[in-house]
């Protein structure tokens, strides 16, 4: 192998790139895009979108069409186009949303432990809040892009197929959009949380399954033997179902709002902080 | 360059560095920077590189505290111990990534990681995954990486660790021609002989404490108790005659074709010497200087500090 290095070339203008969190985050998710696992999830969630899209197709044809009346009156019954329809419209997705925000985020800073990527990128003008700010809003992002065509597209097909009598509210999207923001956050700070206490990707898969699914035990657990329903805030995969419900006036969410607004608040704050913690320039030693 | 007053660092009640002092001056060259496992280099590097503030003390490059700071991050490069980078990533892109942390974009972008990869050798290869690239190769990578944006200071820890002879000597090449080229290098190794083949001038690490800086000579002449030994070779009855009149000499060992002398003061012993074979009063053939090298210097100097 040549060397050629007689000398440097003149030092190049630093001055002109992108903020270094934007860098991180557009890095992770081409990454993501680019490998089987990204792929797999992309056409698993355009199928459940496909298959929510055409219910309400059928839903139309169903209200249109007078020689499908004897159906259009099953449909009315097993079609409902109240609050919790429009809460609906995200839910199916939620547990292979977990699980995908688990392979994804649970990798995120673990992998860079393990290749000790940490310490090159402080060493750059990178600062923690850069790489912890690149992370959460990769990780964050990654549900709320996945969800947003479940919000939207139902409702512009609502929209355009039967107006303002169409089944998914005109107003959805407003309410939906919040919820999925909330929900995404929660997801995103605690896959990058649980990431940052993990040495390898697969621990930091491990850790954040066992998060979710442990808190969820516990929480269930509690409520069954003491009947105190708000100790389900504990439970991440409700919490999450529980803000669309909240958002659009289910009658009985999953969750009420004083607990959900607490238990959110303190999941996301929890796990940033460790994250944050765990992501300091002293954990990312040479 | 850099410069530490009485820097130190702590981990919790570790301490990793005791209060350290020493300059490096502007321009090119490479220093090496010695000790062995748990001396204290890791610490000292963390310092230079930013990564952690002094507990004590202040580190300057640039005439500014590195820690945190942009403005001097920019003008330097890490090559952080170890060789492992992200398996399924290829060299390109890991390299652009790199280079955008850094505030280059667009041409200046595209430049520098073809630049950079030239300089290192690996521009037919930047198209592998890391998983294919033997360690050599990987090493280049992160050497690349730290030179994408023409830093001034070049820190490598431990770069030659888990490198074949000739992966190692090309290294060397390369590490040579960068200090050529004005990069100031500063290199950490607890290997005498990498630092040896590759500068003469040294910072000596020993239980976190900085004990010698300087040249292998400078350094050397200041260990005034022990005496230097030397190995004169020609006809030994004779020259052992003409040391044992020489008010420096410790010690004198006979040997075949040769008599080894301990010399005390040898600034003032070697021009005498020298004199005394150049007029013929002394039938010297050769002179080997037995300790006047970086493993010598070492030896002493963490033997006295043990």
């Amino acid at each position: 192998m040549p060397i050629y290095a007689p000398s440097l070339p003149p030092a190049p203008d630093l001055r002109h790139g992108q903020p270094p969190a934007v860098v991180l985050m557009r890095f992770d998710l081409t990454r993501l895009w680019r490998q089987k696992i990204g792929r797999f999830f992309g056409f698993a969630f355009l199928a459940m979108l496909l298959w929510k899209i055409a219910r309400i197709y059928v839903d139309h044809l169903l209200n249109t069409n007078q020689a499908f009346k004897p159906m259009q009156d099953f449909a009315r019954t097993i079609l409902t186009q109240g609050a919790a329809f429009q809460a609906d419209l995200l839910n199916p997705a939620s547990y292979l949303l977990w699980f995908l925000v688990a392979l994804v985020g649970g990798g995120l800073v673990a992998r860079d432990t393990l290749y000790r990527v940490r310490p090159l990128m402080y060493a750059h003008p990178v600062a923690p809040r850069d790489y912890l700010l690149a992370k959460l809003g990769f990780a964050s992002v990654l549900p709320f892009a996945i969800l947003l065509p479940f919000a939207l597209l139902p409702w512009l097909m609502s929209l355009l197929l039967a107006g303002l009598s169409g089944p998914v509210w005109v107003t959805a999207p407003l309410r939906l959009l919040p919820a999925m923001a909330v929900s995404s956050v929660l997801m995103g700070s605690l896959a990058v949380g649980a990431s940052s206490m993990a040495s390898t990707p697969r621990a930091g898969i491990g850790w954040v399954l066992g998060l979710v699914l442990g808190a969820g035990t516990l929480a269930s657990m509690i409520h069954h033997l003491t009947g105190f329903r708000a100790i389900d805030a504990l439970n991440p995969v409700l919490l999450a179902e529980a803000w669309p419900q909240l958002l659009v006036g289910v009658d009985h969410p999953l969750v009420a709002w004083v607990p959900a607004l607490v238990g959110t608040a303190a999941h996301i704050g929890l796990w940033t902080f460790v994250a944050a913690k765990r992501t300091q320039p002293s954990e990312a030693v040479l | 360059m850099i410069a530490l007053d009485r820097a130190s660092l702590r981990y919790g009640p570790i301490l990793g560095l005791s209060p350290t002092t020493f300059e490096l001056p502007d321009g090119g060259g490479i220093t090496g920077l010695l000790g062995p496992n748990g001396a204290g280099k890791s610490s000292l590097l963390q310092l230079l590189s930013g990564l952690l503030p002094p507990s004590g003390g202040a580190v300057r490059i640039f005439g500014e505290a590195p820690f945190r700071n942009p403005a001097v991050l920019a003008r330097l490069g890490l090559v952080p111990e170890g060789d492992r980078l992200p398996t399924g990533l290829r060299a390109g892109r890991w390299l652009r990534m790199m280079g955008q942390l850094s505030g280059l974009s667009g041409a200046a972008l595209d430049q520098a990681v073809a630049q950079s990869l030239a300089t290192v050798g690996m521009t037919d290869r930047a198209h592998l995954p890391f998983v294919r690239m033997s360690k050599g190769m990987r090493q280049r990578i992160r050497l690349a990486q730290a030179l994408m944006h023409g830093p001034e200071l070049l820190i490598l820890d431990e770069p030659f660790n888990g490198l074949d002879p000739e992966a190692r000597l090309t290294l060397m090449a390369l590490l040579r021609g960068l200090a050529e080229g004005g990069v100031r290098i500063l290199v950490s190794s607890h290997i005498l002989g990498e630092i040896a083949q590759l500068t003469d001038r040294i910072l000596l690490l020993f239980r976190g404490r900085l004990l010698a800086e300087g040249t292998v000579t400078e350094i050397r002449q200041l260990l005034d108790r022990h005496p230097v030994e030397l190995r004169l070779t020609g006809e030994a009855q004779v020259l052992a005659r003409w040391a044992v009149e020489q008010p420096e000499l410790a010690a004198l060992r006979m040997e075949e074709g040769a008599v080894v002398l301990s010399v005390r003061s040898p600034r003032e012993f070697f021009p005498r010497l020298q004199r005394a074979a150049a007029e013929g009063g002394i039938p010297l053939r050769a002179l080997d200087p037995l300790d006047l090298n970086l493993d010598a210097v070492f030896q002493y100097l963490t033997k006295d500090h043990a």
